[in-house]
């Protein structure tokens, strides 16, 4: 937990990071409060302090400037929930900043090529929702090719995978998942471009984008009405269960039951990995308080993809919580658009959060939100559908959507009529009006 | 009497339209006549911008009716996508699970004057 043992770690980023540096310009506090049974003296820690500061120097950016707003991680007993992994803020304050830092962290960016060709060439001011959803998306890849606890180290050889997904959004018209994309594909959402989201806009728009990234196969699925559907999602997740019915034996189907072939090798092939995300209204202005425990638990899922939301109009990506706090990554910070270097290489120094995570109480929430979570494989979601029962069953907090087995009768013949003049019942209920001439609408099955 | 100035009635909630002891008797009278229907008000959250608004408030709605077959039946008179968001909060607070049905919202919702009132909204938007 103390800075020597942390030698052999990138320090600057692990500085700068969890020390409130406003004007005394990065003080790591909590190097002056030694945690654990290694406590250097004060004097060490002031020397690793100059020591790193001194590093981070080189590498300060305008953000470092914004640090002033992150307040320590606080000293609790309390556990913190970062996407479906539990820590205690006490002994595993690294290993929390380590995971926060690996999360992909998309902000606003300026000096990317212009959108449509001509459009804007950055998206301050309007594109936090957006960003929010790559982040949600981009921890979804993550989990899909290097799995939830891949970690991320400063100037490490890059993998394949990771590439591949740093490269699915980048700012530029192409990239599966760029700004450029997102916001062309929503203008038929009607949103035309510069225009802020909601939540369940961007939802929309990933799952139509999703289509055409072949590479990751995902289904997004969009669970409407607060509701989950289970043999929708199996349907969506093992189209050639059905297909393999209807086409009795033919070979190929639209490309998937031979990718499904294709991969038969793996765990995973029998099932297109699932992206679900639920938009929700949790209340009018605020947050009913009845939703808080619940919201909680979807950060303790193993499933967890974390929720897309933020505060009255200012978009946030919340990754966990802790006490009753949420724990979020924030888009609201200008940074340059960055060009893949010529070996392939992304310099991807700017897409990880390296300051401590902003926190936010949870009343602050806007009832605006979408959930994520992300089954890899059938078992997964399997497991999720159970999870989310046993929760349901629990008292204290309610459920912010429902899980059934089968779509719901939505097709039901409902006569609706107005009442009018010659309608029989008309004079009965003439009395009960006043002279706003209001009427009821009867509704009959 | 001036003429009734109807949008600035039409920009006040139900509640604020009428008093509490003409909304009571008002449930009163219908509940008498129709006792298997259920007096519902609907009405749009007073910041929603993207959904239309509705031409009637009050509803009265059979005991047996879902919250899916309801908000169908909504989402199709404003003609709405699938994919639009559409949410329907009882008195101004929490999604009720689609399956209920509106005899049971109405044994744990009602309001004090025999009404079930619900809200609908979109989602907000966010951009700063």
């Amino acid at each position: 937990m103390c800075s020597a043992e942390n030698a052999d770690l990138p320090l600057t980023v692990f500085i700068g990071c969890w020390g409130k540096c406003p004007a005394s310009f990065g003080i790591p506090q909590w190097y002056f409060t030694p945690i654990g049974p290694a406590g250097l003296s004060a004097e060490n820690n002031k020397q690793d302090r100059v020591k790193i500061v001194g590093m981070d120097a080189a590498t300060l950016t305008y953000d470092t400037l914004r640090f002033g707003e992150f307040e320590d991680f606080p000293e609790t007993s309390e556990p913190v929930w970062i996407l479906g992994k539990e820590y205690n803020a006490l002994t595993e304050k690294d290993e929390i900043l380590s995971d926060v830092t690996s999360r992909l962290w998309f902000t606003y960016r300026k000096n990317f090529p212009p959108i449509g060709g001509t459009g804007p060439t950055s998206d301050t001011g309007w594109g936090c929702m957006l960003r929010c959803g790559q982040m949600i998306l981009g921890e979804a890849l993550m989990c899909r090719h290097l799995g939830r606890d891949w970690r991320w180290a400063r100037e490490q050889k890059q993998r394949e995978e990771y590439i591949s997904i740093l490269n699915a959004f980048i700012d530029k018209k192409d990239s599966y998942y760029s700004i450029h994309q997102i916001a062309q594909m929503g203008v038929g959402e009607g949103k035309p471009i510069g225009q802020w989201y909601g939540p369940n806009t961007v939802a929309q728009v990933l799952k139509k984008l999703a289509v055409f990234d072949t590479w990751s196969r995902l289904v997004v699925h969009v669970a409407m009405d607060n509701t989950v559907i289970i043999e929708e999602i199996k349907r969506l997740c093992m189209p050639w269960l059905d297909l393999a019915g209807e086409a009795a034996g033919e070979g190929e189907v639209n490309g998937c039951l031979e990718g499904a072939c294709a991969l038969a090798e793996e765990e995973t092939a029998l099932w297109r990995p699932l992206v679900l995300l639920i938009p929700l209204r949790l209340g009018l202005s605020d947050i009913n308080e009845a939703y808080i425990e619940t919201l909680k638990q979807c950060f303790m899922l193993p499933q967890s993809l974390g929720v897309i939301g933020g505060k009255p109009n200012s978009a946030h990506y919340f990754i966990g919580y802790v006490g009753e706090e949420l724990i979020y990554l924030d888009p609201h910070t200008t940074q340059p658009a960055v060009e893949p270097c010529e070996d392939g290489q992304v310099p991807d120094d700017t897409y990880h959060c390296q300051h401590p995570p902003c926190r936010m109480h949870i009343c602050e929430l806007d009832p605006s939100i979408a959930a994520g979570f992300f089954c890899k494989t059938e078992d997964d979601f399997d497991d999720w559908c159970m999870r989310i029962r046993r929760l349901s069953c629990k008292k204290g907090g309610l459920p912010m959507f429902e899980l059934v087995d089968s779509q719901p009768v939505h097709m039901v013949s409902v006569d609706t009529f107005n009442l009018t003049p010659d309608f029989s019942d008309s004079d009965r209920l003439e009395r009960f009006f006043d002279s706003e001439d209001e009427e009821f609408e009867i509704l009959s099955l | 009497m001036p003429p009734l100035d109807r949008t600035a009635q039409q920009n006040k909630t139900f509640k604020q339209r009428k008093s509490f002891a003409t909304r009571k008797m008002e449930v009163e009278g219908i509940r008498s006549k129709f006792p298997n229907k259920i007096p519902v008000i609907i009405e749009r959250y007073e910041k929603e911008k993207n959904l239309p608004p509705l031409d009637k408030t009050k509803f009265l709605v059979p005991h047996e009716l879902t919250m899916t077959q309801f908000i169908t039946i909504i989402r199709n008179r404003m003609a709405l996508l699938p994919s639009q968001a559409f949410y329907l909060l009882v008195s101004s607070s929490s999604l009720a699970s689609m399956s209920l049905t509106m005899a049971q919202l109405y044994q744990d919702h009602q309001d004090d004057d025999g009404f079930l009132y619900m809200t609908y909204a979109s989602q907000e938007m966010f951009g700063l």
